[in-house]
């Protein structure tokens, strides 16, 4: 009796073949875009020179700023993957930004940096 | 009674969603580490890669779910103003721990940096989460995307152990009760 030998990809996602890298790079930069945005509205919010108004007053502010990240985010992540899908990226290059954009996100957060700016 | 609504919503904030998030981060990174092949050439078993791209779902869960709470139950209470004259600031947690100079710093810089880095995380957890149930296998078999994984998750872990570490110091001075 002959044995059928699946690949592994497909064994694991009936119908479906290898994916692209495209899509899991578009994901990573977009977190390191919507990680940067938080920390940019943060730091903007400190200089005044915008303050994001609240989407729900009792939070205050900060309500306004981290809707106003994840929407950027989001946005970012739409966009790259409808471009990225479906083709292989140099990784390299998208995993450098993506970590330097999480990096000056996070010290953008980060409130003994504030001063700095 | 024992524990009022506000006790208990920082306690499934910090210890049930909080504490879930960072110890499926430990597991996932553990796996993560023991599983990595020195040559490539080995393909990781598919239910494995299954299992960990469905842990990778649930931080992710737990962590929206962690600032959500957070930011739109927890905060509220905690940032409220109290009437003038007050001089009993028990149940205005922000008031109470800026009236006090060896304190102060609990909100300039322990609650300001829990304010929005927890976001960073959950955004960098969902990241992996997608291109874990998007990629199952190739995801731990692919040795670049294994390391983005792995390094977004580690940031996402000390963010997120960070952050506890903070609102454990806040809420041991000025309890949400």
């Amino acid at each position: 009796m002959a044995t059928k030998i699946v690949p592994v990809e497909a064994a694991v996602r009936p119908g479906r073949g290898e994916v692209a890298n495209g899509t899991a790079l578009a994901s990573f930069l977009a977190a390191g875009i919507g990680a940067f945005a938080m920390g940019f509205v943060v730091v903007l919010n400190e200089a005044g020179i915008f303050a994001a108004p609240a989407v729900y007053a009792p939070a205050g502010g900060v309500s306004g700023r981290t809707t106003l990240a994840t929407m950027v985010w989001l946005i970012a992540w739409g966009l790259l993957h409808s471009r990225w899908k479906g083709r292989e990226i140099n990784s390299r290059r998208v995993y450098l930004g993506t970590l330097i954009l999480i990096g000056l996100g996070i010290l953008g957060t980060f409130p003994p940096a504030w001063g700095l700016f | 009674m024992l524990f009022t609504d506000r006790s208990i919503w920082t306690m499934l904030h910090g210890i049930f969603l909080g504490g879930a998030a960072l110890m499926a981060l430990s597991a996932v990174l553990f796996s993560l580490y023991s599983t990595r092949q020195a040559n490539g050439s080995d393909v990781a078993a598919p239910s494995q890669a299954s299992m960990l791209a469905w842990l990778t779902v649930f931080i992710a869960m737990m962590l929206w779910l962690t600032v959500l709470v957070g930011t739109y139950i927890i905060f509220p209470p905690y940032r409220a103003t109290p009437p003038p004259g007050l001089t009993d600031l028990g149940q205005y947690p922000q008031s109470l721990i800026q009236a006090r100079p060896d304190t102060a710093w609990l909100h300039a810089f322990a609650m300001e940096s829990k304010e929005h880095a927890p976001w960073i995380a959950s955004m960098l957890a969902t990241a992996v989460a997608f291109v874990g149930v998007r990629y199952r296998s190739r995801l731990l078999n692919d040795a670049q995307l294994r390391s983005m994984a792995t390094t977004l998750l580690a940031i996402c872990f000390a963010l997120v152990a960070f952050v506890a570490l903070m609102g454990i110091f806040v809420n041991k001075v000025a309890p949400l009760e």
